[in-house]
């Protein structure tokens, strides 16, 4: 796969999945516009691209009302869009009894509106190439159900229904909207779910439904490059499993 | 915050009646000591102590004081 001169944009580039997207993609030659909240863990993802002509833009996306200067600004000093992955999130777990609004609405905040703010400004008029590729980081959870992950499994399952109207409704600018719906993978999120959660009860959990084992960042990341790619170009409006086997 | 209104959260957290609480119950006994409660009671002291607690120090409680003891 080549994305040689694509210009794509990474939010959650800081760590995790986000991260090793953002190396993965640099290795084919894409120029990159990352986005996190944290300066110290951003730039030393910035060290580790291949290439040149990469740069960083510290926002919290929570601050959505920021999203749509920030785009201009990328645009406006790197040229229009060839791709977007977003993969910023929190998996905050709590019980159904202490999921108040206010918890609601902060894991939506950042896994989904967020998400949409950054398509509806990126998808703008001269803020994105023909031919690009949109895509959120999703999660079995949007399609599987578990105790204490009510707002979690909801805003995954929120980002999966979204892009499917995304797909339809910016079809004629050419534009593809997809998710990545990822298995159980090792990153920092997932080591403070197993903190919390139990790490005996989430292996028995992969040991039995995820039978492929335990994921990789870089299996998600080649995942990434294949749907940024035009070796995609067909493939919209759908939520592509990364998952081990787990839905299966 | 008085002992009182501390395990009264608890109680509710629990899902208990009031007053099915003391400072030496052990915590094992109860049916309602779960790892979902457990994660209410992270909930609990984040929202309202402003607490980190792990799910490595939860399993240290042994009795209700055990958590009063966190509260503050």
């Amino acid at each position: 796969m080549d994305l040689t001169g694509k210009h794509i944009l990474i939010t959650g580039a800081s760590s995790g999945i986000g991260k090793a997207t953002a190396i993965h993609i640099s290795k084919l030659g894409a120029k990159l516009s990352l986005i996190a909240r944290d300066e110290k863990r951003l730039k030393e993802t910035l060290t580790q691209l291949d290439g040149e002509g990469h740069l960083i833009y510290l926002i919290d996306l929570k601050e959505t009302h920021k999203v749509e200067k920030l785009i201009n600004d990328i645009v406006n000093i790197s040229g229009p869009l060839d791709g977007l992955v977003h993969c910023a999130g929190i998996a905050n777990v709590r019980p159904l009894s202490m999921t108040n609004t206010d918890f609601l609405h902060d894991m939506m905040l950042i896994n989904f509106y967020s998400f949409v703010e950054l398509v509806r400004c990126a998808s703008k008029k001269n803020r994105f190439n023909k031919g690009a590729s949109f895509i959120g980081m999703s999660s079995i959870a949007s399609k599987s159900g578990d105790k204490s992950k009510t707002a979690y499994c909801a805003t995954k399952a929120a980002m999966d229904s979204a892009v499917r109207c995304m797909a339809v409704e910016l079809a004629y600018k050419e534009i593809r909207v997809n998710t990545v719906i990822g298995g159980y993978i090792k990153t920092d999120m997932y080591k403070i779910y197993i903190e919390t959660a139990g790490e005996s009860a989430v292996n028995r959990k992969i040991s039995s439904n995820q039978y492929l084992g335990m994921g990789d960042t870089n299996d998600i990341a080649n995942a990434m490059a294949y749907l940024l790619s035009d070796a995609s170009k067909f493939i919209t409006g759908t939520g592509f499993i990364v998952d081990g086997g787990f839905l299966s | 915050m008085t002992n009182k209104e501390k395990i009264n959260m608890l109680e509710e957290i629990l899902e208990l009646d009031e007053g099915a609480l003391k400072e030496d119950t052990v915590l094992k006994d109860l049916e309602e000591w779960t790892s979902m409660a457990a994660l209410s009671l992270i909930v609990l002291m984040d929202e309202e102590f402003g607490k980190k607690l792990t799910g490595k120090q939860i399993k240290e409680f042994m009795t209700v004081a055990d958590i009063l003891e966190q509260m503050n």
